[in-house]
């Protein structure tokens, strides 16, 4: 069954956005049987679907899941698409496709959602509706939330919490813009009682002084790893609020959440089933998990023979508790956005007098962790001035939390056996 | 006030670097993420205080506290290092 059959089945009355506009529930499907009404030549082609207003966005993904043959969510960045697709919203006519059909019912969509990659190139990873719906839990409780979208749409977390919101018939307001005051305001004004939002979030809507005012039931905190004094602030101010942290890749396509309010997760889940998944530790401290569904052809060729996969983040065991270290690739997560340092050290690299770059995360209690730069430049370098030089070299080459920010002029870099860089223990 | 100044000068460094614009007047009811400093300048303030005064007060705290003002942010620096001294 399609989103909109399932929508229709649910026969929702209520508001299902609110914002510039009030967007009911038969609105959105009206909308969604317009559009494919309209465009009968769009059924059966890949969509790349620009978000414009939290309205037209939810009608295209209810018009086109089951409908398009593809649905490509495009971010923020440009990336390219690898098949012949259909714009939306259109600017000029749909294109007629010679291959007209008449066949009615659905099919199923692949739905494309960018990721940051291994490398930092961004790519698309292919989903089912099935695997991104999954997480999604349909109840009287969940029917009656008002949730603050914080996350952009077009991405994993945030498509979670549209999915979340729809799929259950709650209500959604679009606040992923603006500073945190600004948010603050639109929570405020459209009395939130629920959201998902990065811990770098969290504590900047905390720092707003006026996160206590919101009527919070539901909390939930993912993207970063999150931090006990957060978990407790946050467990102070709603007592009585559900507050879950989430573990979620968006190129594995799935998510688990904890909800006991102590971080990471509790060691007897390994071994054990939970949330439809298995957890296991290997000798490098990396966790994998065995998923409830075949994954992505790109990955399947990753699983162990037990039917495993790497995520590639890095656990340790603490009394009773497994818990998140990071990344093992090296990728520093600066307040939710993943920095790949092998790109910031090739741009560090362009400048003459650099010799040598070593880039890594340095902890933050205010956003996670910030990029660190460790630099070996020419013997007769002046660094008082080639540090405003360092920095803007970087502010033309890079995006703003990617830029180093800490430049430590050092003699020399550790190498391993190899002759690479050694990542995993960081100078100083 | 000796510490007071200690993160006046801190902030103005920082600002450079994190190529971030200060309104002219920050004074003690200066709401901090309204001072021109945005999250990513507010971390790296932190970090260098860090850096500058052997005390990071946000990482310690069993239950964290988010200063709003200038005027808060100072008195939970001045608190960790009295609790530091004592």
């Amino acid at each position: 069954m399609d989103l909109l059959q399932q929508l229709q089945q649910a026969n929702y009355s209520g508001t299902a956005l609110t914002g510039s506009e009030q967007v009911g529930y038969q609105q959105l499907i009206a909308g969604a049987i317009a559009i494919r009404l309209q465009y009968p030549q769009l059924q059966k082609q890949a969509i790349a679907l620009h978000y414009t207003t939290l309205p037209s966005f939810l009608i295209a993904l209810l018009a086109f899941d089951g409908w398009s043959s593809a649905l490509y969510l495009l971010p923020e960045t440009a990336l390219d698409i690898p098949e012949l697709v259909q714009q939306w919203p259109s600017e000029t006519s749909v294109k007629q496709h010679s291959a007209m059909h008449s066949t009615i019912g659905s099919q199923e969509t692949r739905w494309y959602l960018a990721t940051s990659g291994t490398t930092g190139t961004p790519k698309w990873i292919a989903h089912t509706f099935a695997s991104l719906s999954r997480a999604v839990k349909i109840s009287v409780d969940q029917s009656t939330l008002h949730w603050g979208l914080c996350y952009q749409p077009t991405r994993f977390a945030g498509l979670q919490v549209l999915l979340q919101s729809m799929m259950s018939g709650a209500c959604i307001s679009d606040c992923s813009s603006g500073d945190a005051e600004q948010r603050i305001e639109m929570m405020l004004s459209s009395d939130v009682t629920a959201l998902s939002a990065t811990p770098s979030l969290w504590r900047q809507l905390l720092m707003t002084g006026r996160l206590h005012q919101l009527p919070l039931v539901q909390l939930t905190l993912g993207g970063e790893i999150a931090d006990q004094g957060l978990l407790n602030k946050l467990s102070t101010l709603f007592p009585s609020a559900r507050i879950l942290h989430i573990y979620a890749s968006t190129e594995v396509g799935v998510g688990f959440a904890v909800s006991d309010q102590k971080t990471g997760f509790p060691l007897s889940w390994l071994g054990t089933n939970h949330s439809g998944l298995a957890f296991k530790i290997d000798g490098q401290q990396h966790l994998w998990l065995k998923l409830p569904h075949t994954p992505d052809s790109n990955l399947a060729k990753r699983l162990d023979s037990e039917g495993y996969l790497d995520t590639g983040d890095l656990v340790h065991i603490q009394n009773d508790r497994v818990q998140f270290l990071g990344r093992d690739s090296g990728v520093i997560n600066v307040g939710g956005n993943k920095v790949h340092p092998e790109q910031v050290e090739q741009v560090l690299l362009q400048i003459a007098d650099v010799l040598q770059a070593k880039v890594y995360a340095k902890a933050s209690s205010v956003l996670g962790q910030l990029v660190v730069a460790d630099i070996v430049v020419v013997a007769n370098a002046d660094h008082s001035k080639l540090q405003p030089l360092l920095v803007e070299h970087c502010q033309q080459q890079l995006a703003r939390y990617q830029i180093p920010t800490r430049f430590n002029f050092v003699d020399s870099l550790s190498t391993n056996a190899t002759g690479k860089l050694s990542r995993k223990e960081p100078h100083g | 006030m000796k510490l007071e100044q200690t993160i006046r000068n801190t902030l103005a460094q920082v600002a450079i670097i994190a190529n971030c614009k200060l309104i002219a007047d920050i004074t003690d009811d200066t709401v901090l993420l309204q001072s021109g400093l945005d999250s990513l300048g507010f971390a790296m303030l932190v970090a260098q205080l860090e850096e500058d005064l052997g005390i990071d007060p946000f990482s310690q705290m069993q239950i964290a506290v988010y200063p709003r003002t200038f005027a808060e942010f100072v008195t939970i620096y001045r608190q960790a290092q009295q609790g530091g001294n004592e």
